[in-house]
């Protein structure tokens, strides 16, 4: 028990650098997720079969490769062709572009719930398709799936430990630990310690989901 | 783009057994996959039952349980029982595992793999087999009480045949999940596909006078590998889904099928 505590005051600056930079790569790659889910989702529902095709086209290959796969084509295989592409932008690119598949899809049947009584009134009433989306659609569609949004977001939380354990460049949370763990041979406590981290923020992510929802969330 | 499609970066795929190596690797992560499975959907059961359990504490236990395990990174279970693992946990297990079972498979490390696979999945697909529970009406398990059913009759004759139905496909997507996941054990050294496209796109074949492998192209086709075994799987749950809704007239809310549908389901009760 003592030595879990010894551990951490004596490690504190790696544990904190390295949740630090785990907040960081959820946080970009959580823009890029809603942005780029957002625009896909946009394409799955347009009313022009060419767009359903690529954003089909897009999620179903984002949502079927493992992130892992997405990382080493992002990073290595990149780089290995000539491409002098950035860790960060890897990393969080392959992250971001991995969850938007899912946001599309969670944001798709956000968009079937509204109901298409609403968007041919709103198209009735002269607001061409864009705005309908933009004013009538999409902010109903994103209250309905807020709960749907929130666990990806969790999920996004757990899955950037993977980058961290595939791009040495990018030391979180569970790469501090292993550094940790490496330097002192104590595995439980510093990796306690990681979990406590993991848990601290999937459980935030959690709280804040729960709030959200129950002032914005659409019951349907 | 040009480089990517290029057919000289291509020509490993055909050239020795190169297809061949990589597809043997591809088959260990089948193979660790469908041994995970069959375990989470067991234990996955077994703790949603002990979590809806009248028994108090051990609701409380399994909850606990559950909600630590779902919410830890896998990659980070996986790495931490690779370290921590008992030696005689592993021997245990290499003396247990068949011996018809790929060379990959018998080594002891695998263990941990196979183990933070099924401990985190089947923590996950408790949460959704306990979603599909709940959502079913009370006065179903109310009737089966008072037509003289005991508590496992109800659950093997009422319960359970209706509300794992329902949630036949999030546990698809969620052993989809799974399915890609298998690719993490790479990193505790276990040779699976990963560790064959490394091994491949190392500059090995060109140093003994084959053709070279690309990384970029090694890694896009194993992922075309993952998306074709995937898109399978998903067309069979679809399939499964629609059969469903015509057998039972309906009543199952459509579902899109994502990791942790749970929220929705329990939020929405």
């Amino acid at each position: 028990m003592a030595e879990l505590w010894e551990v951490l005051s004596e490690h504190l600056p790696e544990f904190s650098s390295g949740l630090w930079v785990t907040i960081r790569l959820v946080a970009f790659s959580f823009v890029i997720a809603m942005v780029v889910g957002t625009l896909v989702a946009a394409l799955r529902v347009a009313p022009l079969g060419p767009l359903n095709w690529i954003g089909g086209v897009f999620v179903e290959t984002f949502r079927n490769t493992p992130l892992l796969v997405l990382l080493f084509v992002s990073f290595a295989g990149l780089r290995r062709a000539g491409v002098p592409i950035d860790p960060w932008v890897a990393g969080t690119a392959s992250l971001g572009l991995y969850t938007a598949a899912y946001v599309a899809e969670a944001l798709r049947s956000g968009v079937f719930a509204v109901g298409r009584g609403q968007i041919e009134a709103s198209l009735s009433l002269g607001l061409d398709y864009p705005r309908t989306l933009r004013y009538v659609v999409l902010p109903q569609a994103f209250r309905t799936v807020i709960p749907h949004l929130g666990s990806l977001t969790i999920a996004m939380i757990k899955n950037s430990a993977i980058i961290g354990v595939s791009l040495l460049a990018l030391p979180d949370l569970l790469h501090q630990a292993r550094l940790v763990n490496s330097r002192t041979f104590a595995t439980n406590e510093s990796f306690f310690w990681a979990a406590a981290g993991y848990l601290l923020l999937t459980g935030l992510a959690t709280l804040a989901v729960r709030r959200l929802e129950a002032r914005y969330a659409i019951r349907r | 783009m040009g480089y990517l499609f290029d057919p000289s970066n291509w020509e490993w795929l055909t050239s020795g057994n190169n297809l061949r190596f990589l597809l043997e690797g591809f088959l260990v992560n089948v193979e660790i996959a469908a041994i995970a499975i069959v375990f989470s959907l067991a234990c996955g059961l077994v703790l949603a039952l002990a979590r809806l359990s009248k028994l108090r504490p051990l609701g409380v236990a399994a909850g606990v349980w559950v909600d630590v395990w779902r919410n830890l990174p896998l990659i980070f279970i996986i790495l931490y029982l690779a370290l921590a693992l008992p030696e005689p946990w592993k021997d245990a297990y290499e003396s247990v595992v068949p011996s018809f079972f790929p060379e990959a498979l018998q080594s002891g490390r695998v263990f941990a793999g196979i183990l933070g696979l099924v401990l985190y999945n089947s923590a996950v697909i408790a949460e959704i087999m306990r979603a599909g529970i709940l959502s079913l009406d009370r006065g179903q398990g109310e009737a089966a009480a008072s037509l003289g059913l005991s508590y496992p009759q109800q659950l093997r004759y009422v319960i359970l045949p209706q509300g794992l139905r329902r949630m036949v496909p999030a546990t698809v997507s969620q052993l989809i999940t799974l399915n890609k996941d298998t690719t993490l054990v790479s990193i505790i050294a276990i040779e699976e596909v990963m560790r064959h496209g490394r091994t491949l796109s190392s500059g090995f074949t060109a140093f003994v006078g084959g053709v070279p492998a690309p990384l970029l192209q090694v890694f896009v086709f194993i992922g075309l590998l993952f998306v074709i075994t995937n898109l399978a799987l998903s067309r069979l749950s679809r399939r499964l889904e629609i059969r469903e809704r015509e057998r039972t007239a309906g009543t199952a809310g459509p579902v899109s099928g994502l990791e942790d549908q749970v929220a929705l389901a329990t939020e929405a009760r």
